[in-house]
């Protein structure tokens, strides 16, 4: 049950989206979750969505999974759609007392929907096919300039590797302390809400303690290796840019002019 | 008579997903009430797995348990009771500490069999001593107690349910000889005294040795071997092969007889050991003279 959350997973492999240097990547998540807002038509979102299709068929991971990821922004995006087919003006189809639904509504309704699937679908790419490790070293590297205004860019890197890492851990902890009060007869699975929460504490107070235990344990750990943060600090794996990842700049720089071209082109619609 | 049985169980893990592997293919099993049963096999071999599926913390992909002859999982709504007749002591067990005092710790799971408040006190207590934990250790913080103090105050906190059939992973994973000897002392002396049975998970030889009747070994989710402790441990080779080492003084006593030193086959505590060399050494010493 815990186990089965799969936003943020990494699934390993050796596609040509698992070998792009993660900093590109990265950036180009990031540029195409901006592009994702230029289309103001249909044939611009067409595009939008057939790059995406693109790289999720390079990716090379099984489709199943990647539409299994989008299932739990499902309810965001009912509500969103909702909201945008009542509220929006123009040639009413339906009118029943103070609803009443417009083409445009209908229309910008699928659009909206349309974009937050690319988003959600474009960031989970991402962490799809980028270990949480290269993917913190890669943050750390692109906001590496602002340790110019002392923004402790190393220690965030670390502090986020960290965390990543220790999620799967922690979930077996909670796991592991579940089964043990469950062995002692605690009852997680019935009961209003104030007694559900209250069977929490049996498994919350462990873990809370099992985290601390940890936290000293890798600290003192880390200081027995001699960790002073990031000064003067170098890496086993260095990264560096192939043709490859310009090739994927370029593409994603054609991809925005195409964009910025198709709005001319076509009447807009939202 | 036979308190728990597995009828061709297999366990899968993550079913449909490239991660899928089978941790228990096809085990049937059956302990006899009374018992006191250990049971072997190195990491992996699906030791852990076993125990959670006697006291319905696991379901089986396939196949049945019975407790008492009734299938665990006919009535969903009672898998608790069956949980308070089936008590589990997990690996560390003291992780699990929650309560403010150690005494309310050991009536955590009483007080979830819903038993009344003199049935609860006379209970913890009784744990207590079982274990060894002084009385005045009660009202502190289990988070002020010492390692071993801890341990033994997460074995009271199952103990305290008195179930029919105890199990512990590993209890005694971590402790000084001396407090390892001690626990599986009481262990022993607990399931005497309630006259229940006991299986005891563990990967240390001298460990199961010492106080197991009968031996189950699993080996890559099967059953290897199945006996009494004596038969099982006089298969030192196969257990070897198996990536498992047999106690060190069955070791030294099959090289002995080997070597052509009249000694029975199954010696696997020093205790065993001493009964059959002195002896030998004394007709020795005899003919020396």
């Amino acid at each position: 049950m815990l186990s089965d959350i799969t936003i943020g997973q990494f699934f390993p492999g050796n596609s040509v989206l698992h070998r792009i240097d993660p900093r590109v990547k990265l950036a180009l998540t990031f540029i195409y979750i901006v592009a994702v807002f230029i289309p103001r038509n249909w044939w611009g979102l067409g595009l939008a969505v057939a790059a995406l299709i693109g790289a999720a068929l390079l990716s090379r991971l099984p489709a199943r999974l990647l539409l299994k990821g989008l299932k739990p922004v499902l309810p965001l995006i009912v509500l969103t759609s909702i909201i945008n087919l009542f509220y929006v003006d123009g040639t009413v189809l339906w009118h029943w007392w103070i609803f009443r639904i417009t083409w445009e509504g209908i229309a910008t309704a699928a659009f909206i929907a349309i974009r937050i699937l690319c988003l959600i679908a474009g960031t989970s790419l991402l962490t799809y096919t980028t270990s949480p490790t290269t993917l913190t070293d890669a943050l750390e590297r692109l906001l590496s300039p602002l340790r110019v205004i002392r923004v402790p860019v190393h220690e965030i890197a670390m502090m986020m590797t960290i965390a990543l890492r220790f999620i799967p851990t922690l979930i077996e902890e909670t796991d592991k302390i579940m089964s043990a009060q469950k062995a002692r007869g605690a009852d997680m699975e019935s009961g209003g809400l104030m007694q559900r929460v209250r069977a929490l504490i049996p498994v919350l107070i462990p873990l809370f303690i099992s985290s601390f235990r940890r936290a000293y344990e890798l600290a003192t750990a880390m200081e027995c290796r001699c960790y002073h943060g990031g000064e003067g600090r170098t890496r086993m794996k260095q990264l560096h840019m192939r043709s490859g990842d310009y090739v994927a700049l370029l593409l994603m720089a054609l991809l925005i002019a195409a964009l910025f071209v198709l709005n001319t082109q076509f009447p807009k619609v939202i | 008579m036979a308190v728990i049985e597995t009828k061709h169980c297999t366990v899968r893990y993550s079913v449909g997903t490239p991660f899928e592997r089978e941790a228990l293919t096809d085990l049937s099993v059956s302990i006899e009430e009374g018992d006191f049963v250990g049971i072997i096999g190195h990491t992996g071999s699906g030791k852990s797995t076993f125990v959670q599926l006697l006291n319905g913390l696991l379901k089986p992909t396939s196949g049945t348990i019975l407790l008492n002859g009734k299938d665990i999982w006919e009535h969903l709504k009672e898998i608790r009771q069956v949980r308070f007749q089936v008590g589990m002591v997990f690996q560390y067990p003291e992780h699990q500490l929650f309560e403010e005092t150690v005494y309310k710790d050991i009536a955590f799971g009483p007080r979830n069999m819903g038993l009344s408040e003199n049935e609860i006190r006379d209970r913890v207590y009784r744990a207590a001593s079982m274990v060894g934990l002084k009385e005045e250790l009660l009202e502190k913080s289990p988070f002020d107690l010492s390692g071993g103090e801890k341990r033994r105050a997460a074995i009271a906190g199952v103990m305290a349910m008195q179930p029919r059939v105890l199990i512990l992973d590993e209890p005694t994973a971590g402790l000084d000889p001396r407090g390892r000897n001690q626990l599986l002392q009481q262990i022993r002396a607990y399931k005497d005294e309630n006259n229940c049975t006991v299986l005891l998970v563990s990967h240390s030889m001298e460990d199961v040795a010492r106080v197991a009747d009968h031996v189950l070994v699993l080996n890559s989710g099967t059953i290897a071997m199945q006996g009494t402790t004596a038969s099982v441990f006089s298969r030192c080779d196969e257990l070897e092969n198996m990536g498992l080492s047999v106690p060190a003084v069955t070791k030294i006593m099959a090289q002995l007889r080997r070597a052509g030193v009249p000694i029975p086959d199954a010696v696997y505590t020093v205790e065993q050991a001493r009964q059959a060399l002195l002896p030998l050494l004394k007709g020795g010493a005899d003919r020396a003279v």
